[in-house]
């Protein structure tokens, strides 16, 4: 177990269950028609997310994709943003103009999530490129799954970055399949850091659904990033125990049950607890005092984005281009 | 799409109106807001406005000027362009465009396609914005564009064709806002520059102040009537060609046969005939014996009318009636009187029926009462004459100059203004003549 | 004044520019030490080394997606595409993410990207080198696009597109890139949705955009000979569109032909023609009409290539026949 104060551990905690208490939240608000288009939620998947997110700051870069929710609260966009940002409301993190698939929160470094599969790659190269350049120390960082390993983002971004020495972390989270094509069907090699490393760059796996193994491997990448080093990818394997989308089957037509319920017993959050509790680092009413607040605040979060207001319908053309 | 213009409900009670004029003319461009014409109802004159854009069509005999007519009566149609009236093929297709060609000779430029009688040319949007404000007529124009088209050199050439006009922007602009015709304006007052005072004069036939009223003057809005006088007179002015004749004759026998007249009235409590009565039975006479003056133009004829129908111009609060008795020659002395009696007292009161109003052939405009001798009254379209009735006043006259003998006569004008259009002057002389005889020899008429 | 090339007016522009903010940079195939396939960036990789001048692989795609992270992430990067056919790799990174970031973002994030190259049909390019495309980019919220039509133009408008915050489609047309014009010594911008009058008549509105205008002007001296005089507007930005100056010009003349080299469907002059017609009708005293080029793939064959193109003649008999209408 990584050496960590008990403090830090419990950080990992709180902000694995806030993510999961949202998504859950947001799960039961789809079902009551709050959410109006796609929900895509990050269950299952949380260690990645908080493990990496731990090590930046508002001036690091996240640049994420269309399963995105779990980025954004990690990067530190509250909850009652991406909440309302579903919502429709004016107070999203977007003020409504982007919905689940379109996160954006600037102030705290989060550029984006994105409906399309592969530009977050070429987009955090190119933060890497500006930290680079204005010689900022910052990193910017892409959250992407197997789907996008195989599109060309993936592979122009990588060997940009490699070849540039760009500061920048590739974080895929492997959740073994692209909505329903499985990973092993779409590739023939499926090692992913193998695939990094052919491109020059240093490459590690992880077990995404252990928090303190992305923890330590992200703190390596954004070490080796800030020194000047270059890129690093950390290929995350994990699974997401919802739906591809609310409303969609769980399993589908390419999931087993088995399947489902084994990487449900290795929760992330469930796990990391038990391990926690047995190795004494915490205690029982050290969880039950986070749970509480947590769900304090989801439920605040809940009644704000409900009760805010719609945007403006005249404001629909604003912000186009920058005077506007 | 033609739209239909119908008689318009113009209160909840209003069931039928009278169309007192077009204020558009067949043919004429319309936009929403104009005013396409004037109807009375309920006594009182509105203007109809138009809603539609297009050309203003009013069908082929159907002026149904002054006629009382239900509500939703077809009146006229919008039009657009090329379209024909509702049941009438439409326009002829222009003449299918030529491919364009990569030749380096230049194009010529005027490809007329005469527009077939009854169907509007084509024009472009420009062209038709400069027709409006230049108020040139478009719709008789042939247009050089390609397809046959009306361009707005073609609006422009035709502007400039009409006799020449020389106008300030100022007063053009106040031409449009005011209705005023620029170029009948201008064939007032050849050579002279139309200004804004000349524009403003001629939409305000009274004199307009052109410096800031004085202390004490008023200005009002021009009531509809006046307008509709003004509007009349002023046709009549630019129409005819006017000369007046004036004759004193010796009406003391027709003084006595009117107290004659009125001995035999107080008796029996009839209404007593009055000169005018007496005048219209004796000038629908010599209008038997000379039809001239009983005539009208109509389209390319001249129309002589067989019965005379007798116009009294008759001066009212609201302004100047002119109620017609039908038939004069027809009728007693009494009955016309009668007529005219009632006709008199309807116009006054506003009751007067539209038909009481139109359809005469000749009139009679008495000023005798405010000690009028002569004056030159202008002649009431399309009628070719009016008879100007003088005050009767005795007078020393000679009435054997050889015998040098004078006598105390009663004395009255008659002032005959005719149309020379439709009559030459020695034979409204021989009319005026004739008229004289009967004023002065009232008995000669039993002798017809 | 000193006369320069277009490419040098260009450059200027961008050297200025680069001298002034640092967080200017260049990405492109062979504009580092090279300077640029079409002399873009020729003298400024000495001044300001690799991560300022950066040469790409050949990764159209790759280097626009970078470049919106990083205009993202305060730097100003111009993509110099040398083609602008190459860039349609890279056309789903345009349209979702370079022209709509500010408007997700509610406005919080900018979008300093100015995109740069060569357009149009010139020199037996063949149909992947001569496209011109910029209907497409009009078509989409979010871009400006600016297609300059001489040396002077091309230097104070790219001043303006280096000094913004939106991305700009900034698109030279190769055929333009050795024409000299005076270009003053002393700093100036042009700003966009300007369009300048480049003649002035009364007789009809031609339109006309980048290398088109050469060709309208022959043809103009020739009418002017016949006492005919033609007004030629030149819209210089097509995104925002000056129509109120072309609405002007309409107004005085009656009459409105739109001259571009590129497709007529759904083109620039179908724009200004609907937008013409809407707003003014009345003026119009002949049906506006278009003259494009051919809408077909760019053959190479140069009596093939010629005929895809406006010619002069053909420009002639475009206005003649506008006037006959």
């Amino acid at each position: 177990m990584a050496d960590l104060s008990k403090e830090q551990y419990l950080a990992l905690y709180r902000q694995m269950f806030e993510i999961r208490r949202t998504e859950e939240q947001l799960a039961k608000a789809h079902q009551a028609g709050l959410v109006h288009g796609a929900c895509h939620t990050y269950v299952g998947e949380e260690a990645v997310a908080t493990g990496v997110c731990a090590h930046l700051t508002a001036k690091d870069s996240v640049f994420s994709t269309h399963r995105g929710h779990g980025h954004a609260l990690a990067k530190g966009v509250p909850p009652r943003e991406v909440m309302a940002e579903l919502f429709g409301r004016v107070t999203g993190c977007s003020r409504g103009r982007g919905g689940s698939m379109h996160l954006f929160s600037p102030e705290v470094g989060m550029m984006g999530t994105s409906g399309i599969v592969g530009p977050c790659i070429l987009q955090a190269t190119g933060a890497g490129y500006s930290a680079k350049l204005m010689n900022t120390g910052a990193v910017g960082v892409a959250f992407f799954g197997d789907g996008a390993s195989n599109n060309g983002a993936f592979h122009e971004g990588l060997n940009l970055a490699t070849i540039w020495d760009l500061p920048v972390i590739f974080v895929c989270e492997n959740n073994m399949y692209a909505t329903e094509i499985a990973f092993s069907y779409a590739t023939r090699n499926t090692n992913m850091a193998e695939r990094a490393r052919s491109y020059g760059m240093s490459a590690v796996a992880v077990d995404g659904n252990d928090v303190l193994a992305v923890y330590q491997a992200a703190d390596e990448a954004v070490r080796r990033a800030r020194a000047g080093n270059g890129p690093t990818l950390i290929e995350g394997k994990t699974y997401r125990t919802r739906a591809h989308s609310e409303g969609m089957p769980s399993l589908g037509t390419y999931r087993t049950q088995e399947e489902l319920d084994a990487w449900k017993a290795r929760d992330p959050i469930s796990t990391y607890k038990a391990k926690l509790l047995q190795s004494g680092a915490a205690a029982e009413s050290d969880f039950e005092q986070i749970e509480t607040a947590v769900q304090r605040l989801v439920d605040e979060s809940f009644e704000f984005a409900k009760n805010s207001p719609y945007p403006d319908p005249s404001t629909v053309s604003n912000h186009i281009f920058s005077a506007s | 799409m033609a739209v239909e213009i119908l008689m318009p409900r113009l209160g909840w009670t209003m069931e039928e109106g009278m169309l007192v004029d077009w204020i558009k003319h067949d043919g004429d461009p319309v936009q929403p807001g104009d005013v396409m014409f004037t109807i009375e109802s309920d006594k009182a004159l509105n203007e109809v406005e138009c809603f539609e854009t297009g050309i203003f069509r009013i069908p082929p005999g159907s002026d149904v000027r002054g006629k009382m007519l239900p509500v939703g009566t077809l009146l006229a149609y919008i039009l657009q362009p090329g379209e024909a009236f509702p049941g009438e093929s439409a326009a002829a297709p222009v003449q299918a465009a030529p491919a364009p060609t990569v030749s380096a000779a230049p194009t010529v430029a005027a490809v007329p396609v005469a527009a077939s009688a009854g169907h509007m040319p084509t024009i472009s949007p420009r062209a038709r914005r400069v027709a409006v404000e230049l108020g040139v007529d478009w719709t008789a124009l042939q247009g050089s564009g390609r397809t046959g088209r009306i361009v707005e050199r073609d609006v422009r050439a035709a502007a400039a064709a009409a006799p020449a006009v020389q106008i300030s922007p100022v007063a053009r602009r106040a031409a449009g806002e005011l209705g005023v015709d620029v170029v009948a304006l201008a064939a007032q007052m050849p050579g002279q520059r139309i200004t804004r005072e000349h524009v403003e004069r001629a939409a305000h036939p009274a004199p307009t102040p052109v410096s800031a009223p004085a202390a004490g003057d008023t200005r009002t809005p021009i009531p509809r009537l006046r307008q509709v006088i003004a509007e009349r007179m002023a046709a009549s002015a630019h129409t005819v060609a006017p000369v007046t004749l004036t004759t004193e004759v010796d009406a003391t026998e027709l003084v006595k046969l009117r107290q004659g007249l009125k001995a035999v009235g107080l008796k029996d409590g009839r209404p007593v005939p009055g000169y005018n009565d007496l005048l219209a039975k004796l000038v629908a006479e010599a209008l038997r014996e000379h039809p001239q003056l009983n005539a009208r133009f109509e389209g390319d004829s001249i129309v002589t009318s067989a019965a005379v129908h007798m116009g009294f111009a008759v001066d009212t609060e609201r302004g100047l009636f002119v109620p017609v008795v039908s038939e004069v020659s027809s009728k007693s002395v009494r009955q016309i009187a009668a007529e005219s009696a009632a006709l008199i007292e309807q116009v006054r009161n506003g009751t007067v029926r539209p038909d009481d109003l139109g359809g005469g052939t000749f009139t009679i405009t008495n000023l005798g009462m405010y000690e009028i001798d002569a004056f030159t009254p202008i002649i009431a379209l399309p009628q070719c004459a009016i008879l100007g009735v003088g005050r009767i006043v005795a007078k020393q006259v000679v009435v054997d100059a050889e015998a040098e003998r004078v006598a105390i006569r009663q004395m009255m004008f008659l002032s005959l203004t005719f149309d020379h259009r439709l009559v030459d002057g020695a034979p409204a002389a021989r009319f005026l003549q004739r008229v004289k005889q009967f004023v002065e020899q009232p008995y000669l008429w039993l002798m017809n | 004044m000193r006369e320069l090339t277009y490419t040098a007016a260009a450059r200027e522009a961008l050297a200025e520019e680069m001298a002034r903010d640092p967080s200017i940079f260049v990405v492109g195939e062979g504009i580092g030490q090279r300077g640029g396939n079409f002399n873009t960036t020729t003298g400024l990789y000495d001044l300001y080394g690799p991560m300022r001048l950066r040469d790409t692989p050949i990764v159209e795609r790759g280097f626009i997606g970078m470049c919106t992270g990083a205009a993202m992430t305060g730097t100003r990067p111009v993509v110099d595409f040398m083609f602008v056919d190459f860039i349609l790799d890279g056309m789903g990174e345009l349209i979702n993410q370079v022209a709509k970031i500010q408007y997700m973002s509610s406005g919080r994030l900018k979008m300093p990207m100015v995109l740069r190259g060569s357009i149009g049909i010139s020199g037996a390019s063949a149909t992947h080198h001569s496209g011109s495309y910029y209907p497409l980019f009009v078509n989409i919220p979010g871009f400006r696009v600016v297609v300059p039509s001489n040396a002077y133009d091309a230097k104070g408008l790219l001043k303006t597109a280096l000094r913004g915050d939106d991305p700009v489609m900034f698109l030279e047309h190769k055929a333009l890139f050795n024409q000299k014009a005076s270009v003053p010594e002393e700093e100036y911008f042009i700003p966009f949705g300007k369009a300048a009058i480049v003649r002035e008549g009364t007789a009809a509105t031609v339109v006309a955009l980048a290398s088109m205008i050469r060709k309208v002007n022959e043809a103009a001296d020739t009418l002017a000979k016949e006492g005919v005089n033609i007004e030629i507007i030149d819209p210089r930005t097509v995104a925002p569109l000056d129509i109120e100056t072309i609405l002007q010009s309409v107004h005085k003349t009656g009459r409105l032909l739109i001259v571009d080299e590129n497709f007529g469907p759904c083109g620039i002059g179908a724009e200004i023609a609907a937008q013409v017609t809407a707003r003014g009708f009345d003026d119009l005293d002949a049906p506006i009409q278009r003259l494009n080029g051919v809408h077909t793939p760019t053959p190479y064959s140069p009596p093939l290539e010629a005929a895809v193109v406006p010619n002069s003649a053909q420009v002639l008999q475009a206005i003649r026949d506008l006037l006959a209408e």
